[in-house]
This record gives structure tokens, sequence and C-alpha cells, in this order.
């Protein structure tokens, strides 16, 4: 195996990895609720999430190749990717993308071992603009497109990250006290009941919705760096074998389930019953699909949360804890840099050690940082064992308490 | 930057719109499904158990549940439809499917 040869494998197993974490770093968004509310087990929960993730992804034909546009300038508008970034088996352009995955996966890791939901996509993108900058300068980012549409960083990122929240939690604040109105004087037991059933499905829709979206990025993202190096021509049309091996990527990650973001998203932002679930999730699902169909991209994190967050918010007497809602607002703010800082250093890594040994030792620092964030994680796991139970404290990097210390 | 505002803002707005008809609108309807039934079936599932029970709920519930499933049985299409490449549009009630503009 040549070196060319080499890095490509290196980028695309890293890219699914990287489709991985976001399968269970978003599991959360469309189970939380359902898993807090006790409308599903944990494990069904995770399963039928998964299961509606598999489809949603492979229902995603239509070609997302230009995955990347709406932050950096590595492709044309057709997504072929530029000419000068592929000589010599597309070794440029190869380098930013694994970097920028590298720096999307190491910043989702570590949200996920603080219990913090943030975005997937800003973690993403900010490893690319993070590869970007160091390695074309700032030419290399596409701040604020042409003008003629929403896009670059500003119109695709920052914009819609600073809206999609409030709006969800508009929507979710005002369905709930709406249904709430209109079931007083229905017995509480009859009520759990019914809206249970609303929360699946509405829950499952989300799941789908994630699917669509999210692997799509995925495997656009693999395929640029097939057609960079030669092993693939079309910009209309992506392999096969992406689809299914990315399909199955973010499916087994939602199956594993981010137990501490969904545990942060059920039990510790807002305490949350049945019909706040619904309302939340039914906010979620229509402010995706409606943005989706209107070509407003946005995170299905941010909404997810700003969904739960105005559950709390429409229900009388709930408490919101503004603490963790305030940990999750800085999550995401420094989501976007501070992946693009792991995304630039990594770029200089590999750039520095050569075009050989560059992307195997990326991928060796990306393999340790891993290890190390799931070991930490085993310190004080969180699993389906312990998901619902009473909220004591965000799951955070700190040591369990000593033993003898009721924790 | 300040065409991406406009955009933006353009889009949030509708955003908005969309998601309080179909997020806050058919749970809504959910819920007055839910109260319909209860009125319908009496005794426990009311707060008062002494309250008779009352057919006509019943069948207001279904109307209820009949919008929703239309609802989700849109969201579905949307994400399918889409993501074929195609565009659907719901202009006539009925959704329409046809080749992307």
């Amino acid at each position: 195996m040549n070196a060319e040869t080499l890095t490509l494998v290196l980028v695309v197993v890293t890219a699914l990895g990287f489709d991985f974490t976001n399968g269970f770093h978003d599991t959360g968004n469309a189970m939380a609720t359902s898993i807090a509310t006790g409308a599903l087990g944990p494990r069904l929960a995770v399963i039928l999430s998964a299961a509606l993730n598999l489809v949603g992804a492979f229902l995603s034909v239509e070609v997302a190749l230009t995955v990347t546009n709406a932050v950096i300038t590595v492709q044309d508008a057709d997504g072929a990717p530029k000419p000068e970034l592929v000589e010599g088996g597309g070794h440029a352009l190869l380098l930013i993308v694994l970097a920028g995955l590298v720096g999307g996966i190491v910043w989702n890791l570590l949200t996920w071992l603080l219990g913090l939901p943030s975005s997937s996509s800003h973690a993403l993108f900010g490893g690319l603009i993070g590869a970007a900058i160091a390695g074309l300068g700032m030419s290399g980012v596409n701040w604020n497109g042409d003008g003629s549409k929403l896009d670059g960083v500003v119109g695709k990122v920052i914009l819609p990250a600073l809206m999609s929240p409030v709006i969800a939690a508009v929507v979710a604040g005002i369905g709930t006290w709406v249904i709430y109105r209109l079931v007083v004087g229905v017995a509480a037991r009859f009520t759990e009941n019914g809206f249970r059933w609303g929360q699946i499905g509405t829950a499952s829709l989300v799941s789908l919705a994630h699917g669509t979206n999210d692997a799509q990025k995925t495997m656009g993202v693999i395929t640029l760096a097939l057609i960079a190096s030669g092993h693939w021509s079309h910009t209309d049309a992506i392999p096969l074998w992406v689809k299914v091996v990315c399909a199955l990527a973010i499916a087994l990650g939602t199956w594993i389930g981010g137990w501490r973001i969904i545990r942060t998203l059920g039990k510790g932002l807002v305490e949350i019953d049945s019909p706040q679930g619904m309302a939340a999730e039914a906010s979620s699902a229509a402010v995706i699909l409606a943005s989706s169909h209107l070509g407003f991209a946005l995170s299905t994190t941010h909404v997810a949360t700003g969904s739960i967050l105005g559950t709390g918010l429409g229900r009388p007497g709930a408490e919101v804890r503004w603490g963790i809602a305030g940990r999750m607002v800085v999550a995401w703010v420094i989501t976007l840099p501070a992946a693009a800082v792991v995304g630039g250093l990594m770029w200089e890594i590999g750039h520095v050690c050569g075009t050989t040994a560059g992307p195997i030792i990326v991928f060796l620092v990306l393999l340790g940082l891993a290890g190390w964030m799931y070991a930490r994680s085993r310190m004080n796991a969180v699993g389906a064992h312990n998901v619902n139970d009473e909220w004591q404290g965000t799951p955070s990097a700190t040591l369990p308490a000593p033993k003898g210390v009721a924790a | 930057m300040i065409d991406n505002l406009q955009f933006a803002l353009e889009g949030a707005w509708k955003v908005l719109l969309a998601g309080l008809v179909l997020g806050a609108g058919l749970p809504a309807v959910f819920a007055v499904g839910i109260r319909s039934l209860a009125f319908g079936r009496g005794g426990s599932a009311e707060v008062d158990e002494q309250a008779a029970p009352h057919p006509i709920g019943k069948v207001l519930a279904g109307l209820c549940f009949l919008v929703v499933a239309y609802g989700v049985v849109a969201g579905i299409l949307i994400v399918v439809v889409s993501g074929m490449g195609k565009e659907i549009s719901f202009d006539h009630v009925w959704p329409q499917i046809s080749e992307k503009s």
C-alpha cells in the first residue's frame, strides 16, 4: 500500500469514526425525553432511534457532495475538488479533511465526556475551518458566501445557531402551555398514557430526520476524498458502499447511545412529564423538517435543546436548571472555535511530519485522545441502568465521590 | 454579512410560523383528542370520577387523531421526498410531489 492509499484509508476510517460519534452524540436529541418520562425503556428507545437513523440515512438519495462548501473553499460549486489541491494523489486535500475530521471527533468526545449536548455539525465544520486556515490561510474559509443566498460560516452556521434554539423554545413553550390548558380536568393517569404515544411518534420523526440530514454529511466528505485521490469521478453520485457504511456507522453510534448526554437532556435541564415530552419533540420535529424544507441549515442539537428548555418554560411551576442551560450555551459558543483549534493543530502536525508519516501520526494522536477520554468516562459511567436516576449534578469529568459517601 | 442576516431573518420567521402551526398546533389538536377521549369515556378518565361517558367524545377524538396523523404522514413525506431530491408542496393541502425546480 503506498502513502496516498494509506492516507485515503485513514480519511475514510476517521470519517466513519466521526459519523459514529455523530450518532451517539445525538441520540438524546430524539430520545432523551421519551426515556426520561418512561414512554420507552432506555434500551428500546436507542434501538428504535438507531433503526430510524438507518432508514433515514438510506433515504438521503440526493447527493450531499458539496457539504464542505458551506464553510471552506476546497471544492467547486459542482462538488469537484479544486485542481490545485489534488495534485500528487490529492494529499493536500486529504490532509485538510483528515485534520478537520479529527478536530470534530475530539470535540464531540470531550463534550460527551462532560455530558454536554453540543452540535456535531458545528464540531465538523469547526474542524474543517481550522484545518483549512492552517493549510490554505484565511482565504480557505467561506465566511460569508457570495451574497446570493444564505451561505458561509455566518449564514450556514452562526446565524442559524443563534436563531434556531430560540425558535424551538418559543414553539415548545407555547405548545406546552396550550396542551396543559386543554387537558385541565382530565385525570393525570389518563393523559400520561395518551401523551406517551404522542411522544413515541414525534421522537421517531426526529430520529428519521436526523438520519437523513447527518449521515449525508459524512457520505459527502468520504466521496470528496475518493474524488480527490482519483478513486471516483462522478460529482453527481455517491458510491453505494459509502452510503451503506455511513448509514451503518451512524446507526451503530445511535444504538450505543450517548447516555451522558441523554441524561443531561432528559433529567438535567428540566424535569419532564409526557405532555411536555410530546410538546418538545413535536416542536423539534416541526422546526427541523420545516427548516430543511425551506433550505435553512440548522443543528438538530440546538433545536432539541431549545425545545426541551421551552417546554420547561411553558409549564407553570416547572423548574429549569439555568446553570445547566448556561453550561450548554457556553459549549455551543466554543464548539466551533475549539474544534477549529484542534483541526488546525492536527493539520500542522500532519504537515510537519511529512506526507507519509504525517497522516499516520495524526491518526495515532486521535486514537490516543479518544482512548484517554473513553477511559476517563468509565470512572463515572452512565448507561441504560442509571440514565434516569434522580438528578444530583452534571455527569462531569470530575472524579467520582469517594467510597462510603452517598454519590 | 448584511445579506446573510436578511436571508436568515427571512428563513427564521417562516420556520417559526411553520413550527408554530405544526409543532405547537398539532400537539394542541392531539391534546383536544385526549380531552375528548376522556370526555367520551367518562368515569375514571376524568378528575370527577362520577362523569358519565359521552359517545360523541370518541368521535371527536377520532377526528383529532386523524388530523394529527395527517401531519405526521406529511412530515415523513417531507423527509422522504427531499431525500430523493424532489420537491413537495402543500399549497393545495394534499401534498404534491414534483421535480426540484
